[in-house]
Formats: C-alpha cells, structure tokens, sequence
C-alpha cells in the first residue's frame, strides 16, 4: 500500500521524517518497501505566477505567457489551452531535468531555450506528465491560488510516498487511519479522525436494500444522493490519489477510491437511475447469470457467487467490480453510494475463480470490519457534499442483521514472561494497549492477576492472548529483548541412520574426485522417452522404477511442462547434466543423492527413494606432464563404486552381468546384494547419449542405485581384525576358466578358499592363448596370506592350494594351472 | 714368504687406489679379501711351512688382512659418498613443475551449508531429521494454521499435485516438519529439518521455484522468545561471524505468535548500509516466533503447558550470503566450473 506522507501527517501530526516512520512501523510489522520521494528530482522548478497571456504573432493556437517566479521573470511560449492570466503554474527555468511527455517509455530531458515559430521560449509552464506526477498532458498543472510565489516546487508539491507491504493479518492496517494509529500508538501521538456526515437525520428507508444471502453480506449501507454534479475531483484529491496510486476518474468514482484508501473500506456509487426499482437485493448469482464488469469483460457467474442486483439483474459483483450497466457517468444526478461487509472467503472465492483480483477484492478477502461500513458511508457522504454543495442526502438503509460486537481477551500477566523471556513493568504495558485502544483492565483470573482487553472489531488480529503479548512486545520493540539459550532438558539423543548413510556416500564419493550436483527432481515424458534407443516410447525399465501400472507423480501447475512430472529415475537429470559440462570440461565425474518418486496410486503420498545416481564421462589427465590422456570408461566408475561399497561396508555387493535398455548391451550390469537388485551400471547407449546430445562415441558411464536397498541388504557391521606380526605370504594363481565365467565369480571362490588367511585377493592378468585352450581365459590373481598367531609354513600353502584347487573346480570349473 | 706378503700388499694397495666405482670397489674384495682371494690363498700357503715360522706367517698374514680391510673400509666410504653425490646431482628436478595431483571432488555448497548449520544446532542439542517433499495440504498449510481459502494461504505460490479428493502439494517450505515432528514425539523437541521446498515462482537471479530451507522447532515447559533470540544469534555469529549484531522485528507467519523476522547486520559494510543490504544496514535472514497456540492444539500439545518457537530458513540465501553468489540459479544449472570451487576444507 502506497502512503503519502503528508497525507499522513495530516491524520497523525508526528514530528518524525519519512524515513523514521518507515523504519519504527517496519519494525513493528508494517514492512515499508521503499520510499518513493516525488519532486527530488525538481531543480530549477518554481511556483510561478501567470502575469500575462499574449497571442503567439504568427501561430494561433500559441501563446506567450509572462511569468514571474520571485525575481525571476521570463516569456515562455505555450499551447496549453487551460492558461490564464493571474494563475499559479509550476515555471521550469532553462536546465530543469523533466519526464519527456512525448516519449513512450519513461525518459527524463533537460529544459534548453528554443525559438519556437520565432519567438524564443525561456522556461516552460509544466504539465502534470512532465513533472511525473501523473500522464496528464492535455494542459499545465494549476496550483492552489495560495501557493507561494517563487518557492521551489518541491517544497510546495513534493511528496514522499511509503509504500508498506499489507501482512494478511492486517486489514486494520490496510488504510491511511489504520496507519495513522499505528503510527500514533508507536510515537504516542492521537490520531485526528477526518469530518463525517451524520447520516441519520436522513430518512430510513430499509426497502432500498434486501439481503438475501445474510451468510455472505453481513451488512450494507446504501445512502441514496440526489443533485450531484459529475466533473473533475479537485486538485487536491487527485493529487492525493495519484501519490497512492489510484487514478482520478471523475469526482464521484474519486471520492470512493479516496475513501477506500483513508478508512480501507471499499464503497461503490451506482446511476440510481439505472436500477430497475431503484434498489438493491444482494444475493447468490443464479448459476450461469451473466454481467458485464466495468472492465467490459462478460462474466459467467454461479451460485457460489454474491452479487448487487437491482430488482431485475447483476449490477455488481459484490466486493469485487461494479457493472458498466449502472456505471457513474457525466450526466449522473442521483446516486446510490453502497458500503457494504461481505464475508470474506467468499469474495476471494469468487476474485479467485474470476482471475480479477482488485483493490476492493484484496481488502473483502483479509475480512472488513462491518461497522466500518457505517463510517465510510458517512465520510464519503459528507466529501460528496463537501465537493457538491448542492448534494442533499434523501434515503438511506442500513441493514445489518447481526451487529458485530467487542471480543475481550484477558491475558494472564505471567504470560508476557512465559512466552517472551522478560516481563516490562505494568505501567509500559497498560500504557502500550492503551495507545493500542485495547482499553486494558487489570482482572482477576483463575485467582492468578491478569490483563482484560476489549478488542475493537476493526481488530481481527487479536483473539489470543498470545496476540496480545505480541500486541506489548511489537510496540516495546524487539529490540528490547535479551539473548538466552534455553534452559531445561534436552531431547533424547537420536542420529537418523539414513542420513548418516547419505552423508557417508557424500563423502566417499566426493573423496573419490566425483562433484556433487543437485537437480531438479521434475522432468517430462519426452525426457523418459529420450532413455530409449529404439524409439519415442518410455522404455520397459527406467532406471530401477517399478510399478509401471500406476501413473508417475505429476504437477498441476508446473512452471513449464518440462517440469511436469516427480522423476522416476535420476538418469535423464544427471545425463542432462553430463551433457552440458562436456561443452566446457575434458573430464566429467558427477553424482547426486537424491530422491526418486514412486507413485503409490492416486491420493497417496508417493515412495520418495534416496537414491545415488554417478556418471563418469571424458578423459583423464587431458594435459598433463605426468601421466598419459586416458578416456574414462566402465571401469573408473565400477572401481569408484566399488570403492564406495568397501568404505560403507557393503561387502555382500556385487556387479552382475546385466542388461538394461538404457544401456551399452555389452556393457551393462546390475548392482545385486543379497540376491536382490538395487542398482544398475554400465555405459550409455551411444544411441542414447546421442539422444541427449552427447556424441556418440562419447563413453559415459553411469549408475543408478537405492540407497535404502543398499543399506538394507548390502551393508555389514565393521569387524576388526588384528594385524599379524608375522611376514606376510604372497602367492599367485594362475587360474584357467570358461571364457564365459565372470572374473568375479572366480574371484569370490578365491576369496572365499583362501579365508581366513587371505588379507587381499588382486587380478592382475587376464590371458587368453593357445596353450591354454581354445574358449579358455586365464586369471592371474596375486594372494596376499598371513596368520594371525604364527609364520606360515609350505604345508600351509600346500594346503590353501589344494582348498582353492577344490572349490574352483566345483564351482567355476576351473583348474589351477601348472 | 714375508717378501710374498709385502708384494701382496703393494699389489692390493696400488689397485686400490684406482678403485671408483661400487663394482670395482665389490671386485677388490673378492680379489683380495674374498673366499678365493688372494690373501685367503695366502694364508693356506702356511701348510708348506716349517712349524717354527708357522705363527710368524700367521700373525702376518692376519696383519695384512686387516690393514687391507681398514683400507677397503676408507676407500668404500668414499666411494660410496662420491656416488651417492654423483646421484644427488644427477636427480635434480624442477620443483615448480605441477606435481600429480589427485582428482578433486566436492560437495554442493548447499549440502556443505546444511551440514554446517545443522552442526551448529546439533551442538545445542537439536537433531536433525528429514520428512516428505510431495506433502499432505494438511500438513503444508491446515495444521500450520493457514485454513482453506486463507488469504495467507496465498503468501505461498504453491505447486499441487494431480489428485482427486485428497489436496497434496509440493512442499513450499519445511515447516510441514514441526507437525510431524510434534506428532510422533512428546516434548522436549528439539530439532532441525533441512530439505527441497518448491514455489511457484518465476526464476530469476534471487528466485528459485525449486530450493532448499532448514526449519528449526524447539518445544518444552519453559521455551521464550529469549531463547529463540539468543539461539539465532549464536547460530548467525557461527556462520557470518562473532561480531555479528542481531535483530528482531515484528513480522506475520500464520504459524507462530508472536512472529518476527530475524535480521543481521549487514557484513558488507558492516551496517552502514550498501546494495546488498539495500541501504538498510541490516539483512534479513530468516522467519521465526513463538509456536502458534493452535498449532500446538492441532498436535495434541496444551498450548498452556508447552511453549515453543520456530523458524525457517533458505539455505541458498545464507549461501549466497556467505560466499557471495550473485544467482541463485548457479546452485541447479550443474556446471562444474561453479561447484568444483567448493573445495576447501575449511569454509
């Protein structure tokens, strides 16, 4: 809400600048936003006075204005048709900075002389546009008669303007009065109340408004004014209006608005003449009516909906927008001023469904007090009559079913310690609320000393009496407030495990030369389809998601349909990711634990799976004096996992021989603990990558793992083991196999024959040759042996050759070689 | 013989002289000294000898083995030392050529921010939990006070999730965590709920619709405003720094009363006011207050017996903040060249 601080300093004489009043009510919980200070820029801008006004000698619709401004006195030719002779003008000398008015974007110019049809021209009479104060630039903006000759305009005209962001909490607030009593309270100054009308010497007459949905109008005011006189508002108020924002119309729409923006209750003028009977039933729209808003769009209505009707149609949407129908125009004589009290949820119902979110609306939906109708009605009354003094008020309604009355809170005096930490002497607290027109009282209660507060009803805010304790400290001022750590005790200690296992895998990851990314967990279909290599269609598995019978998880309302959809897998993010930082770095290595979303089924929650996705692609040591360039492949992401897995003690896990659609088919495996599947790694499909547009023979090696899964079945409790004092053994193997038998199969028998003395179990050869075989690999594996107690002996080797010997042949088939 | 001994002798001096290398140096030995060496063989002489001047030769020969070896024994120090020097000079590398540098990795700055702050509550007794990102409207908005066609419910630009009768959301901020902390556990409570929120928002250099906030609850008998002032505090000196100044000011969360919004003296220009700021002085960290008395009855807590506050943070702005990152969209765009300058140990 924009406030104008003269505007204010006339409802709250405070001795304070702009900026002090913004920063005592910020602090109190009117955050202002910004000061707009109109006028800082006006140099060399005067109030002059209209000497004389000649005819241009060779342009007819020219003049020459002689105008004086202190000591200044210049010749300045003009078109302005509203200039005359003994005016007040706002005189820019040569130099002056201005808004240029004939450019479409906000520009600023500077005043220079020029001759304009011979004559020359030393200054300008200034135009509203010009000085920015609004687009007005059909003529010169005339001052007040009594504005001072040769003072600079700034100080005459130059406003500031706070503009405070409104809390939904507080409607009472929402106003230049509710300001102002903030303010007031803050500063312990009275608020002067501006001027009402007494409306009730006026003639009731309630048939004039029928309530027909009492649940959803509390109350209306309808006052019935005849000989006005439709024209422009005064200078004043539109000055007034303009510095909040609001754009003068004419002075009946203004006083509304004006009105609105002093007290925060919306009214609305309606061409009495132009409702069927002359009267106002507020009611449901039937379902489908239709009206035409004064934004001359077609509304479609339905029974959720309240409207103002006459006796025959819609002429408003109640709180929301009047109808053009019934619309003030020039010719308007009689009017019929509404200040009504709609339910709140309603009318953000209905501004909601409508997309037309107004002034009126905004402050409908944050709940009006309705007794703040009555006063509108008679302010508004008595600006009409101030403007139009031939206005006489001849009817008036006010139908108020249930009248709204005071709530009292009583607040246990300990309770401002209890919440707050620090209690502040009783005097500074009554003090406070009274300031706060709470009208404290000192009470008994449940034999315990308390604090009564009668809450007037513009106060919605306060219910509690925690809302009274934040009634006391908000106005003290939290600057008052100790630090204290608290005191008592502490909660029962409890590490997550799963957090501790993400951490772990953060760690090792990051040890291993990976960078953590972090991505948006959305994507859409396309993207699901782009992980298969043979078409559009989503492939059969997407990175390890079951449940392919219920549909994904999807936003309603996505910032963009790209992000539609709660992934599935993480793959497409991190290959996207991949994708991008190959443009700019040889060597890519990066993994994410994130989340993955499972559909559960319609209205439930889904699974949200922490799971690891890891991708390796590009090349090692691209230039370096050391080592050889070598491109990352398969291996330097199985060696990081594998790695990974020894430090969280995953010691069951094992890579498989796989496939997967997204996959190199030769190079693809499924990550397996305890006979389960909980991941998949491999390289990318070349037509893959390319379908996230990484170069085809660009290897990119990736995984994909649950981390629940992996901590579930994989991970083992630590188990220490002695060191030997003893020489260790080394032994190698030679061991000849099927070509078709995995190297880790092999190795698992070997690791298992050789315990409990094998303390490490390498390959270090694979051969393949005549002498072993055609179809025939050889594995040379390097064993290193100890015992814990004592130096092993020959017989000891002799016999953990014999037990490998053994298990190799019955389980791999394989054979020592000789 | 004595004549032999004294020829020997010479021989194996002079050759040693011209000895230069460890080889030489080994073959010396075994010429001399060794098992077949000539003064071993020698010594075996003394069997064609008469008896009487079988000791005389004896001792001789002995004499000579050992001034031989005193001789071997300089010799080989000094040729040992002339070739380890000879190594020395030969090796010399310039050690300004890049050393073999491990591959480094690193965390996100977020990840690295959560477990900083998380550390600096953990000290004062708050656990760390995690909860739901695809959440219950219960949860995100009724339970936290902020009924059905609010207008507060609006202050969250929220994105919804497909459903038919049941209202699920993406969590716009982690305050869902307090209810369902609250519901599983009786006081004290104490915790901290690092996680993804999601706003409907239009990204730009400060907004993201997809970031990350920690909220913090701490709930018992004897929990004020105080308390909740000076914990902030401590935990805004151990990320911004000791001379931090702190601030409360008034401010509205439908889920606490009373509510403020917690501010930092600007370390930029330490308070006197700058763009980062905005001329204020100050910098405003984060939401908090005292936990809503219907809050507290939503979760079966009496509001009469228990107090308690909370708050809610973006970690991106502490971030942000702390490094100073000018976009907020760098912490999701993934490129490397940004994360991989996280790599100090020490923050």
């Amino acid at each position: 809400m924009k406030v104008p601080v003269r505007w204010l300093k006339d409802l709250v004489p405070v001795e304070m600048s702009s900026e002090e009043i913004a920063q005592r009510l910020t602090m109190a919980g009117l955050e202002a936003e910004g000061i707009e200070k109109i006028g800082i820029d006006w140099d060399k801008i005067y109030v002059g006075t209209v000497l004389k006004v000649d005819q241009h000698p060779d342009a007819d619709r020219l003049v020459l204005a002689t105008i004086r401004a202190g000591e200044i006195e210049q010749t300045v030719v003009t078109g302005a048709p509203n200039i005359e002779a003994g005016q007040k003008v706002a005189f820019a000398q040569l130099g002056a900075r201005l808004v240029d008015p004939y450019s479409e974007e906000p520009k600023m110019m500077t005043l220079k002389a020029n001759k304009i049809r011979g004559v020359r021209s030393e200054g300008m009479a200034c135009s509203e546009k010009e000085l920015g104060l609004s687009d007005e630039h059909e003529g010169i903006l005339i001052l007040d008669e009594d504005a001072p000759e040769g003072a600079p305009l700034r100080d005459h005209l130059g406003e500031d303007v706070i503009e405070f962001e409104i809390t939904p909490n507080l409607v009472h607030a929402f106003s230049m009065v509710g300001i102002a009593r903030e303010l007031g309270a803050l500063a312990a100054t009275s608020v002067t109340f501006p001027d009402l009308t007494d409306l009730s010497v006026a003639e009731d007459t309630p048939q004039l408004v029928d309530i027909q949905a009492p649940d959803l109008c509390y109350r209306y005011v309808g006052v019935v004014i005849e000989n006005v006189h439709v024209e422009p508002s005064p200078s004043w108020m539109q000055r007034r209006l303009n510095a909040a924002g609001v754009r003068p119309i004419n002075n009946i729409v203004d006083i509304t608005n004006y009105v609105m923006l002093e007290w925060g209750q919306p009214l609305h003028a309606f061409d009495r003449t132009d409702l069927a009977e002359g009267r106002i039933v507020v009611r449901r729209a039937t379902d489908g009516e239709q009206m035409e808003t004064l934004d001359h769009v077609h509304r479609k209505l339905t029974s959720d909906d309240l409207v103002i009707a006459d006796a025959e149609r819609p002429v408003a949407i109640a709180g929301v927008m009047g109808g053009v129908d019934s619309e003030i125009s020039d010719d308007t004589t009689t009017l019929l001023l509404e200040s009504a009290s709609f339910n709140m949820l309603s009318i953000r119902h209905t501004a909601r469904e409508q997309k037309l979110r107004t002034e009126a609306s905004s402050r409908f939906e944050r709940g009006l007090d309705p007794n703040l109708a009555m006063t509108a009605a008679r302010r508004a009354t008595a600006l009409i009559k101030q403007l139009c003094p031939n206005a006489t008020v001849t009817e008036i309604a006010d139908q108020y079913p249930a009248p709204r009355e005071q709530k009292t809170v009583v607040m246990p005096r300990s309770e401002i310690k209890r919440l707050l930490g620090v209690d502040f002497p009783d005097d500074q607290v009554i003090g406070v609320l009274q300031r706060l027109e709470l009208s404290p009282k000192h009470v008994e209660n449940d034999g315990q000393p308390g604090i009564q507060v009668s809450v007037p009803t513009y106060r919605n805010d306060i219910n509690l009496k925690a809302d009274v304790v934040e009634e006391v400290a908000r106005v003290i001022g939290y600057e008052s407030l100790p630090e204290t750590l608290p005191v008592g005790q502490t909660a029962p200690v409890m590490i997550d495990p799963v957090l501790e296992f993400v951490r772990g895998i953060q760690d090792s990851l990051s040890a291993a030369g990976m960078n953590e990314v972090i991505t948006y967990p959305m994507l859409d279909d396309a993207e699901l389809g782009l992980l298969n290599p043979d078409g559009d269609e989503m492939p059969a598995q997407l990175g390890l998601a079951r449940r392919p019978d219920i549909p994904f998880v999807k936003a309603m309302n996505p910032l963009r349909s790209e992000w539609r959809q709660m992934r599935p897998t993480m793959l497409p993010a991190i290959l996207r990711n991949v994708a991008e930082n190959l443009k700019y770095n040889p060597l890519v290595s990066v993994f994410e634990t994130g989340r993955v979303y499972l559909p559960e089924g319609i209205d439930q929650l889904p699974d949200e799976r922490r799971t690891l996705c890891a991708a390796i692609a590009g090349t090692f040591n691209p230039a370096d004096l050391h080592e050889h360039a070598r491109e990352a492949d398969f291996f330097d992401l199985s060696g990081i996992l594998a790695q990974l897995f020894e430090e969280i003690g995953a010691k069951n896990v094992e890579l498989r021989q796989g496939s997967h659609p997204s996959m190199h088919p030769g190079r693809a495996a499924e990550i397996v603990a305890d006979n389960t599947v909980i991941g998949i790694a491999g390289e990318l499909h070349p037509i893959v990558a390319e379908q996230f547009e990484i170069d085809r023979n660009q290897r990119v090696a990736i995984a994909e793992i649950d981390l629940p899964l992996l901590m579930e079945l994989g991970v083992e409790k630590f188990a220490y083991r002695p060191v030997s004092r003893y020489q260790p053994v080394q032994q190698d193997f030679a061991i000849v196999v099927d070509e078709a038998t995995p190297a880790g199969s092999v190795q698992r028998v070997l690791e298992n024959a050789t315990q409990p003395m094998s303390t490490s179990v390498q390959l270090f050869d694979v051969y393949r040759g005549e002498s072993i075989g055609e179809g025939n690999k050889s594995l040379a594996f390097r064993v290193t042996l100890a015992a814990p107690d004592r130096a092993l002996q020959d017989k000891d080797i002799d016999k953990i050759r014999k037990r490998v010997e053994k298990q190799l042949k019955q389980q791999v088939k394989g054979a020592l070689r000789s | 013989m004595s004549q032999d001994l004294d020829q020997l002798k010479q021989e194996a001096l002079d050759r040693l002289q011209t000895v230069s290398s460890e080889d030489e140096l080994g073959a010396w030995h075994r010429d001399f000294l060794g098992r077949q060496g000539k003064v071993t063989t020698a010594m075996r002489g003394i069997s064609e000898l008469p008896a009487e001047e079988r000791p005389g030769f004896g001792q001789a020969v002995n004499a000579l083995r050992n001034e031989l070896q005193q001789a071997f024994d300089q010799t080989q120090d000094k040729v040992l030392a002339a070739s380890l020097q000879s190594r020395l000079e030969s090796e010399q590398v310039d050690v300004t050529l890049p050393g073999r540098k491990p591959i480094p990795g690193t965390l996100h700055p977020v990840t690295r921010m959560i477990r900083e702050i998380t550390r600096v509550f953990g000290l004062m007794g708050f656990q760390t939990v995690e909860g739901p990102e695809v959440e219950d409207a219960y949860y995100a908005f009724d339970a936290l006070n902020i009924p059905q066609d609010h207008p507060a419910r609006d202050v969250w630009d929220t994105i919804f999730i497909e459903s038919d009768q049941r209202e699920i959301v993406l969590r716009p901020h982690t305050s869902p965590m307090q209810i369902r902390t609250m519901e599983q556990i009786e006081p004290p409570v104490r915790v901290v709920v690092p996680g993804r929120c999601y706003r409907y928002e239009a990204l730009d250099a400060t907004h993201e619709w997809h970031f990350h906030q920690i909220e913090g609850l701490a709930v018992d008998t004897n929990i004020t405003m105080t308390d909740l002032k000076g914990t902030l505090a401590e935990f805004a000196r151990q990320i911004f720094g000791q001379e931090r100044k702190v601030r409360f000011r008034c401010d509205y969360f439908p889920f606490v009363e009373p509510g403020v919004d917690f501010a930092i003296d600007c370390m930029f220009c330490e308070g006197s006011g700058c763009r980062v700021c905005s001329g204020t002085g100050w910098i405003e960290l984060l939401g908090a207050g005292m936990v809503h008395p219907n809050v507290l009855r939503y979760v079966g807590y009496d509001p009469d017996v228990y107090s308690g506050w909370a708050f809610g943070m973006g970690i991106e702005r502490i971030v942000m903040l702390k490094y100073g990152i000018e976009d907020i969209r760098h912490f999701y765009q993934g490129d490397v060249r940004f994360l991989s300058q996280f790599n100090r140990v020490l923050a």
